[in-house]
């Protein structure tokens, strides 16, 4: 019994990949992703010559002057950073107007680089702002301020601008956790995950994007093909035929979804390093207001994870569209639809707005991004952000659509 | 063995394709004649569970056939008349996927294809694109495909539509091999081929079946008759206007007319014994998709 269904799947999976429009979509996502490990790769190093260095030679001049700084990021630490800063600022080489000798003098700052952006937002005049030149003007006697700076800007920005947007509620539960941060942080390397945190999103739709044109027809090509009268009047045509349309369906998007983040993943990471893996996201200046108290690695879990179950939800609705139409071209339009129009929606801007917004699915695509965006929901009288929302709501969604799916196409009548 | 219509009717939106049939069937061969339009497709489609009916019933064996679901399914074999497969699947990749949907055992369809492939004769083109294949080895996979499962019932809607006439020939001729203790209902518009293989014909018009029975049956229950009148080449117009006229043949004077009616149309007429062609006509008052392709 179980050989036979499976066998069924097997040939659904076939159908799939046997069309040579299939196999060129994807040859051309594996085109592209080559295109995007090219430029999460394109790391440049500048010598003490002040010669630009591409590479591995890149990465390794990269590599060891940040570890040169590498250890706890304690208020000696910062006062150091500082101290660094400026006298780097104030060298001849880094006055001068030649090119060259400008660049001798960032050579210098390249161990220090991600830590002086990270003052950038400590000292901000607000949350939302940043200043690239504000380190310099820092003096050691600011270094006390670093993290407690940061929880004041978040209480600035809620007593003020953002007044109206959250409950008293959310405004405590948003200062709580800046506070369950642990300090000092540690600081680190991390240019693999730097990397792989910037193009996960181009990675995930444009996976999705193919997965879309991939899966929309496996219900509704049998309509195209006008197979559909043989299949609905075979003996598994009406239940089990189906249940592996949904079972292919659910392979080709997992095997497809991790190839590509295999591929991806390992290249990168091979190539930049693991280094910072366990680090917490605030570490690096992108995820410095961040309100997740999570590690490099586990922000990595949430983008495969909420990739996963978008491209899975994604898929399935674009089937389910494939099914009520009796076409795959309006199911191919489904997550082109998705990725695309939230970006028009978002510049509204009111708070309102963006909590529907938040909850898009093509948020899940950019669960990098996700976490974030200070969206915040009670659901059964906690408040949490958004990502963990959503990770929950689409998962739910997708196995509706599943028994919707299968009874909409066991009932179809063929006419 | 009994398959049985009860006033059965479809309706779609502005046209009733099938109209209140009654009708039992057991073992032996249908063949279900009518012009195109007619609703013998939809008939089909009902008998093969892809169309929900708007009124009456099919049993099968006394249970109704969508009550049974799968296990209606189970002793079912089906050639659609555009008979659609996977462009990108070899023949066999194809009858393999084909016996899995219909419950097959793999160690068994193994088995079924490789008889069938021969009876069909198509073992050579086994490893070949379904999409590479010519129409009349399309037609050759769709009947190996509806006899998978060796089925109890059999339905082939004009398996032989598009065939040239010696592959037409041989395809009866399978057709008949393959009808042997089962019920085969085929649908065509093409009265030599019923001719030869159906025991029992249907003659459908307008979504109902108006007359059934053998070749020879309904020949006999004929109401009129056959004559054979040698016409000037001024007269034809005349017999045309007046009379069901089946054939014409040009001769050095005229033509000689083949003409259905009740009395004799003119003095020199001949009666002659009466074809299935000649009832085609008679039922349709027009003529048959055979003549058609021939002119
Ligand atoms: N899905 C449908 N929706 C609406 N009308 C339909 C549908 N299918 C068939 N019909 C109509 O029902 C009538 C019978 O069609 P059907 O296909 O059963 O005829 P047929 O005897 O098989 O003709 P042919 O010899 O051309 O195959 C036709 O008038 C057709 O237009
Ligand atoms: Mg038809």
């Amino acid at each position: 019994m179980k050989e036979r269904v499976s066998k069924m799947t097997r040939y659904e999976v076939k159908k799939v990949f046997a069309k040579t429009s299939s196999k060129i979509a994807v040859m051309l996502l594996l085109f592209v992703m080559g295109i995007t490990c090219f430029f999460a790769l394109d790391i440049t190093y500048v010598d003490e010559n002040g010669s630009t260095r591409e590479g591995l030679a890149a990465v390794s001049g990269l590599k060891a002057a940040q570890k040169e700084w590498a250890g706890c990021l304690d208020e000696e630490k910062i006062r150091k950073v500082i101290a660094e800063n400026r006298r780097i600022q104030n060298t001849p080489e880094a006055l001068a107007q030649d090119i060259t000798q400008k660049e001798i003098a960032y050579s210098w700052g390249q161990g220090i680089k991600e830590i002086r952006n990270l003052l950038n937002c400590a000292y901000a005049k607000g949350l939302r702002e940043y200043d690239y030149y504000l380190a310099d003007s820092l003096t050691e006697e600011d270094a006390a301020d670093f993290y407690r700076n940061r929880t004041r800007l978040l209480r600035e920005w809620l007593e003020g601008e953002a007044k109206d947007q959250f409950t008293d509620e959310e405004k405590e539960y948003l200062i709580g956790q800046y506070g369950r941060m642990d300090t000092p942080l540690y600081y680190d390397y991390m240019e693999g995950w730097q990397q792989l945190f910037k193009f996960a999103p181009t990675v995930v739709m444009l996976t999705m994007l193919i997965l879309g044109y991939l899966v929309a027809g496996i219900f509704s090509n049998e309509f195209a093909w006008r197979s559909d009268a043989v299949l609905f009047s075979s003996f598994y045509g009406r239940n089990k035929a189906v249940t592996s349309k949904i079972k292919a369906g659910f392979c080709v998007v997992t095997a497809v979804y991790s190839a590509v983040f295999t591929i991806y993943t390992g290249i990168v990471l091979l190539y930049l390093g693991t280094d910072g893996w366990n680090l917490p996201i605030q570490s690096s200046w992108i995820s410095w207001k961040c309100f997740y108290n999570i590690t490099n690695l586990q922000k990595y879990l949430f983008i495969i994870g909420g990739g996963y179950v978008g491209c899975l939800f994604l898929s399935f609705l674009s089937m389910l569209v494939s099914v009520k139409t009796r076409s795959a071209v309006p199911a191919v339009m489904v997550p082109v639809l998705v990725i695309f129009i939230p970006s028009f929606i978002a510049n509204i801007g009111s708070p309102f707005v963006n909590k529907i917004i938040g909850l898009l699915p093509d948020q899940l695509l950019q669960a990098g991004e996700a976490l974030n965006y200070f969206n915040l929901y009670s659901v059964g009288g906690r408040i949490t952000g958004e990502l963990p929302v959503i990770l929950i709501l689409y998962t739910i969604l997708t196995i509706v659509i599943l028994p919707v799916l299968y009874q909409t196409y066991r009932r179809m009548q063929i006419g | 063995m009994e398959l049985k219509l009860t006033n059965l009717t479809k309706e779609f939106k502005d046209i009733t394709a099938v109209r209140n049939i009654s009708y039992t069937m057991s073992t032996g061969v249908y063949g279900l004649l009518g012009v195109n339009g007619a609703g013998k497709t939809t008939l089909m489609r009902m008998l093969c569970t892809l169309l929900k009916p708007s009124g009456g019933s099919i049993t099968w064996n006394g249970a109704d056939i969508f009550e049974m679901d799968g296990e209606y399914r189970k002793i079912l074999g089906y050639l659609p008349q555009d008979f659609g497969f996977y462009p990108d699947f070899t023949v066999y990749d194809y009858l393999m996927y084909t016996a899995s949907i219909k419950g097959l055992r793999p160690v068994t369809a193994k088995q079924r294809i490789k008889i069938l492939l021969r009876q069909v004769g198509m073992e050579k083109t086994a490893h070949k694109k379904m999409k590479k294949l010519s129409g009349g080895m399309k037609r050759r996979v769709g009947i190996a495909q509806a006899m998978l499962g060796n089925p109890q019932i059999l339905i082939l809607d004009e398996p032989t539509a598009g065939l040239d006439p010696s592959e037409r020939v041989r395809f009866r001729n399978l057709i008949s091999e393959l009808a042997d203790e089962r019920l085969v209902l085929l649908s065509t518009h093409i009265v030599s081929d019923i001719e030869y293989i159906a025991g029992e014909i249907l003659l459908m018009k307008a979504g109902e079946i108006r007359a059934a029975g053998t070749s020879r049956e309904l020949i006999a229950e004929m109401p009129e008759q056959v004559w054979s009148v040698a016409a000037a080449k001024e007269e034809i117009d005349f017999y045309m206007q007046a009379y069901k006229v089946s054939n014409i043949k040009t001769t050095r004077q005229g033509a000689e007319l083949r003409i259905i009616s009740s009395d004799k149309p003119a003095e020199c007429a001949v009666l002659e014994e009466a074809t299935l062609e000649d009832l085609f006509l008679d039922y349709f008052g027009e003529r048959t998709g055979e003549q058609n392709d021939e002119i």
